[in-house]
């Protein structure tokens, strides 16, 4: 079985983000990057199925697009378990809307066969959760969002996905397929020394973007900023007495 | 007619072939047990403890025959020494005996036993063997009678407390036998110079002169035989440790105190990493085991065992030693311990340092944390692992932005070293006093004084990353080696000759454990710098009296064995210092250490509370610390307590900046 996840590397959110002079992006001198959130568990449930099924007969491929550092998640998710990289070299990538990068990702993978794709539902920076969407789409394969829950038996797969108002469905899928993952699907794994020290002898694949660009950008982005503060927080000191009248009349205003 | 007396008298030469041949056989045993343990010992992984033979030496001889470590807890302790003491003029005796009546009579007709000497000799014996059995009797009231909470007895506990009766009683009855036969009737008064054994000679008047024959007889065997059987015995009981202790004590761990090894990361013909079987220990590491008495004095100042948490020091060198010695090699060391109880040691060496056998258990817990986290990828929580992601990303555990960390610096006019690098010191900040507002006000204190002393500090600014202390002591060593690396690189690339510290486990793990990863910097506590700056007469402080009291933090307190100069500056700023129940080496953890600062104290009680719990019962206002852990621990502990109306929490670097006087520079 051949297994796919694509992950993204991301800015961590405790980082002290400053727009950049031509207002489209983030200056990175200050950020602190860190594989996204939810590829963890993309990476994570392809790892546990491995393990499942038996290591001989699986074999999965972890792929990033992104400027040199991206290695560093790809490194990561190899010292997870992952068997091989693939690395797609574009410092641009910040400007390709998910469209544009779901078709390279097609383009480098369409002829590979993969049975499963797993990948983040989202990312932490963008938030669009569109990348894995039109990747299932382009490749013509079923696709499931935000699951939950997986379990493979025979060829078949059982995910749990999460659905609006905290209900939950359940679904069975014939591969090959492309899953979406959620927070609460797992809880990810701290590499070893050990497969750390092996993941540094593991093939990655290095390409240049431009051998899949394929399509131009249909989203551009404008400007960026940081939102404007709307809320305050007010601390009211004194005696019950003197506040309550206040607080009375505050509320009134608001509604 | 010399004051003497016949060397086998009655039983005749002729037990001298029997007798050795036993005592050969005696000692047969004694060997075949220690080599049986020996090849045990040999499992360990090498290590060298023959290096300063002549030191070593010294400690040995000094700590067995005054027994300076037993006697640290006086009370038993004195008992033990006593013990010792008697047992050693019995040994000596004994010798004295088989050279004049073995090797120098028989060979060259020369007797020494004679006379004054032999006076002394017979009343130093005499006594010798009564407070052996005074100190026995002690021993055996303590144990099973009063029987002090946590001291475990055991089957060997038993049989050495009565074989020793035995033999020591035995002895006197023969002694008693012969002076009734020989000396009690006669004039002189040498008689008088074995009085035990007069006293017990009295018992035997009665008896006709050929049963005291036959019974002194029959008594000498026995207490021969069962003198013989105690040396043989000796490997394999508790008694092992008359062997095993002292040479303990000539296998001390020379090193800093608190250093770990550096693992190499790299190598790649390793195939594990950390502790989960005893071969991956060293050999010293499975004789420290052997060396334990279960005297339980590392069980009763560890913070984890008095706070009700699965831990005991004593327990875990004890779980080590049964798997040596009894289990099956392929048992899981880790799954015997206990996780619980690996997780909860603070590291905070009150075990180490009171321990009369020398024994090092931290080393032997980080070991086995390090084979969970480097081999299981394995933490005590969600929290450990979360805090240990945040170190790998952003350098600090709070998960905070790694270039907000000298944002407190803003309008402090401090030299951040990318700017200019010309600086009398570095100051290393360390997380809590980059990030945590409270412990913030000491790195602007530490500033402060500074500038008075006219002193210039360069920062690494966002530069700079956690230490790695942590992430190291909860057994994380690759993420420690890989942000000391870093640090390492940034403070070389500034070519830095003095760094000094607020935090005492940056310190010792700049000054200790980056020794091995290539700095060269000097690293210094601040105490000690601002200390110096005092003497220099380049701070001028301003004494204003006030009540507190004073917390010995671990790493500085035992790991660096500063005491004194803490308290001294206090005084000098007019600190009227009350002390804790629990103070200087015995000081007592805040909770913090050993990476526990990063994990939730889910199990027992809070430890920061039972001590914050002895600093409100000095009744004094304030407790002055200098550890951003412990200062962090405290205001917790005084939260949870409840006595914010009677505590402040005090960096030692927060008073001093509070007594600096103005002299308008």
């Amino acid at each position: 079985m051949k297994i796919l996840v694509s992950i993204k590397q991301v800015p961590d959110l405790e980082s002290r983000f400053k727009v950049n002079e031509k207002g489209n992006w983030v200056v990175e001198s200050d950020l602190a990057f860190r594989l996204n959130e939810y590829d963890e568990y993309a990476i994570e449930e392809a790892v546990r199925l491995k393990e499942k099924i038996g290591i001989d007969n699986v074999d999965i491929t972890v792929l990033s697009i992104g400027p040199e550092r991206v290695k560093e998640v790809i490194k990561k998710a190899l010292a997870m378990g992952v068997d091989r990289g693939i690395y797609i070299k574009d410092n641009e990538v910040f400007s390709k809307d998910p469209f544009r990068i779901a078709t390279i990702i097609n383009e480098c993978v369409k002829d590979n066969g993969y049975d499963i794709i797993f990948t983040g539902m989202q990312s932490n920076d963008r938030s669009s959760c569109q990348i894995g969407v039109f990747l299932g789409e382009l490749l013509g394969i079923n696709t499931i969002t935000t699951i939950i829950g997986f379990e493979y038996n025979n060829n078949v797969v059982t995910v749990k996905r999460e659905l609006e108002g905290g209900k939950k469905m359940i679904l069975k899928c014939s591969l090959p397929l492309l899953l979406t993952c959620q927070l609460g699907l797992n809880t990810p794994r701290y590499p070893t020394l050990p497969n750390i020290m092996k993941a540094k002898k593991k093939e990655i694949k290095e390409y240049d973007v431009n051998d899949f660009d394929k399509v131009p950008n249909n989203i551009t982005i404008t400007k960026l900023t940081h939102p404007e503060k709307k809320s305050k927080a007010e601390f009211m000191e004194g005696s019950v007495s003197d506040i309550a009248p206040k607080l009375v009349k505050i509320i009134k205003n608001k509604i | 007619m010399y004051n003497t007396r016949e060397i086998y008298w009655n039983v005749g030469h002729s037990v001298l072939i029997p007798m050795y041949l036993f005592a050969f056989i005696a000692i047969s045993i004694l060997f075949y047990g220690f080599y049986k343990r020996y090849k045990v010992y040999k499992k360990g992984k090498p290590e060298n403890r023959f290096d300063n033979i002549f030191q070593r030496l010294k400690y040995f001889l000094s700590n067995l025959f005054l027994q300076r470590k037993v006697l640290k807890v006086f009370s038993i302790g004195s008992v033990h020494a006593l013990l010792f003491w008697s047992f050693l003029i019995l040994f000596i005796g004994t010798t004295l005996i088989f050279i004049q009546a073995d090797i120098l009579n028989p060979l060259f007709g020369f007797k020494f036993l004679k006379g004054n000497f032999y006076k002394l000799f017979s009343l130093a014996l005499d006594l010798a063997g009564f407070v052996a059995i005074a100190a026995v009797l002690i021993f055996i009231v303590r144990r099973f009678i009063i029987r002090p909470s946590g001291l475990e007895t055991t089957r060997d506990d038993i049989i050495i407390h009565i074989l020793l009766l035995i033999i020591l009683f035995s002895g006197f009855i023969v002694e008693g036998l012969r002076i009734a036969h020989t000396e009690i009737n006669l004039e002189n008064k040498l008689k008088l110079f074995s009085p035990v054994g007069l006293l017990f000679a009295n018992f035997f008047t009665s008896l006709s002169e050929n049963s005291l024959l036959i019974s002194h007889k029959l008594l000498w065997w026995a207490h021969f035989i069962f003198s013989i059987t105690f040396i043989a015995a000796i490997p394999y009981l508790k008694l092992r440790h008359i062997f095993t202790t002292p040479s303990n004590y000539f296998f001390k761990d020379y090193r800093p105190k608190g250093k770990l090894a550096t693992i190499d990361i790299e190598d790649e013909s390793r195939e594990t990493f950390g502790v989960n079987d005893i071969k991956e220990y060293t050999w010293k590491d499975i004789f420290d085991t052997d060396a334990c008495t279960k005297c339980k004095r590392c069980q009763d100042r560890c913070p984890a065992y008095s706070t009700k948490k699965p831990l005991s020091p004593m327990k875990v060198v004890n779980d080590i030693n049964k798997i040596s010695f009894n289990f099956a090699e392929h048992n899981s060391l880790i799954d015997v311990v206990g996780k619980d109880s690996i997780w909860s040691c603070t590291t905070c060496m009150a075990c180490q340092e009171t321990c009369p056998a020398d024994i090092e258990h931290i080393r032997k817990i980080i070991d086995m944390r390090r084979y969970l986290v480097l081999m299981d990828g394995e933490f005590p929580g969600e929290e450990v692992q979360l805090s240990i992601n945040n170190i790998e990303v952003n350098g600090n555990p709070f998960g905070n932005s790694f270039a907000d960390r000298e944002k407190w610096t803003e309008g402090s006019g401090v030299t951040l070293l990318s700017e200019d690098s010309n600086v009398d010191i570095m100051y290393f900040v360390g997380c809590y006093a980059s990030y945590d507002p409270r412990n913030v006000k000491i790195a602007k204190s530490f500033i402060n004084i500074c500038e008075s002393a006219h002193i210039k500090v360069g920062l690494l600014g966002k530069e700079e990353k956690c230490c790695g202390d942590p992430a190291r002591k909860m057994g994380n060593e690759y993420l420690y080696q890989m942000v000391a690396r870093e640090n390492i690189e940034n403070i070389n690339k500034y070519n830095i000759k003095k760094i000094v510290t607020t935090c005492p486990h940056c310190f010792n793990t700049l000054s200790k454990d980056y020794k091995d990863l290539g700095l060269t910097a000097e690293v210094v506590p601040y105490i000690k710098f601002i200390n110096q700056l005092i003497k220099e007469n380049k701070i001028h402080l301003q004494k204003q009296v006030f009540d507190c009291t004073y917390h010995d933090s671990c790493y500085v307190g035992r790991y660096n064995d500063m005491f004194e100069e803490q308290r001294d500056i206090i005084k000098l700023l007019g600190g009227n210092l009350k002390e804790m129940e629990k103070h200087h080496l015995e000081s007592f953890c805040c909770g913090g250490g050993g990476g526990r600062i990063i994990a939730d104290e889910k199990l027992g009680e809070k430890i920061s509370v039972k001590r914050i719990e002895m600093a409100k019962n000095t009744g004094q206002p304030i407790v002055v610390s200098n550890c951003p852990f412990c200062l962090t621990m405290f205001e917790d502990g005084i939260k949870i307590a409840e006595y914010e109306h009677l505590l402040k929490t005090k960096d030692i670097a927060e008073l001093i900046e509070e007594h600096i006087e103005n002299r308008g520079h």
